[in-house]
């Protein structure tokens, strides 16, 4: 089972001080679930992979500018995020970035992981989660994938709190209610 | 049963080998070539420093008052060569000189001539032995 490492213990110091050896432990760690959240937005492996090397590289150049070690995480998945909204905006679709939702939610629900998928509803989950709009399925992934907090994701994706609340709530509503109604057919 | 992160995790597991080269070469390329950003972080000189903390995050903000400063210094020297002070350095006209001539002809009619009136001369004083009057006094 994979399990999300502890991230005071990232050697984030080591690698500021430019010990390949941190930099190696760092990119292990995050290499799959950045992969993930590339691919599921942009939906082409080998842009994926391209996308996800040069955040390693932009990550390598500009870890001076990094002001807290804790959030590592979140900031190399801001450089990932801006890298596809760049490859979004040289393929005219910036559109797709600005959907808005003006309803926002007082109260969210649970956590992300309060329901669990069943293995036959593992395809019809993912088939929903790419139903999402590409803003709603944004914050989602960056909540499932890394649990990350909504200050976080708001960081990551450059959006008010707000916008995440909402988005999330929408985009946890719609799942749901798939997992749901999944459940009363069988 | 599964988590959403397990199953998003799982379902890329295939494509780790390509995610091991791309970050072995990332760190290779780094440590090889001594990149300047693998240890730019410990000696970082001060120019360097401050570019990248200072100015580079906020570049849009710097070139927008650069550019204000920019405008404000244009507008500023083209309105210096319109200025009245400018245009005092050249020499007057004949116009002007008349019209300034009659200004002090009428001027002098009004108040009439610039003369200043003698002052009263002031009065000799002869001072006098006081003991004088208390004399008197005592006399009569």
């Amino acid at each position: 089972m994979l399990v999300v490492a502890e991230r005071e213990q990232l050697p984030v110091p080591q690698a500021r001080a430019g010990e390949p050896a941190a930099w190696d432990a760092l990119f292990h760690r995050y290499q799959l679930p950045l992969y993930v959240y590339v691919f599921e937005l942009v939906h082409d492996e080998q842009a994926s992979l391209d996308l996800v090397q040069e955040t390693f590289i932009a990550a390598v150049r500009h870890i001076g500018g990094l002001r807290d070690d804790a959030k590592f995480g979140s900031w190399l998945f801001g450089i990932a995020h801006q890298k596809c909204a760049q490859r979004w905006r040289k393929q005219n679709r910036e559109e797709v970035l600005r959907e808005e939702i003006t309803e926002s939610p007082d109260e969210l629900e649970t956590g992300p992981d309060d329901f669990l998928i069943r293995q036959e509803q593992e395809a019809e989950f993912m088939n929903l989660m790419n139903q999402l709009p590409l803003p709603q399925r944004a914050v989602l992934l960056l909540y499932y994938i890394e649990n990350f907090s909504l200050e976080e994701i708001a960081r990551i994706t450059d959006i008010p709190l707000g916008t995440v609340k909402s988005r999330l709530h929408h985009a946890k509503r719609a799942l749901r209610k798939l997992v749901l109604e999944n459940e009363d057919k069988s | 049963m599964k988590t959403p992160r397990e199953i998003l995790l799982k379902r890329h597991q295939a494509v780790e080998p390509k995610l091991d080269a791309i970050r072995n070469n990332v760190v290779r390329e780094g440590r090889r070539a001594a990149v300047p950003e693998f240890r730019v972080a410990g000696t970082a000189t001060l120019p360097m420093s401050i570019w990248r903390e200072l100015i580079f995050p906020c570049r849009r903000i710097w070139a927008g008052l650069a550019a204000v400063w920019i405008v404000i210094l244009a507008v500023n020297l083209s309105m210096r060569d319109h200025s009245p002070a400018v245009a005092m350095k050249s020499p007057p006209t004949s116009e002007m000189i008349m019209a300034w001539r009659q200004q002090q002809q009428l001027l002098t009619e009004l108040i009439g001539p610039n003369e200043t009136r003698a002052a009263a001369p002031p009065k000799p004083f002869a001072p006098q032995p006081r003991s004088e009057g208390r004399l008197e006094i005592l006399i009569t």
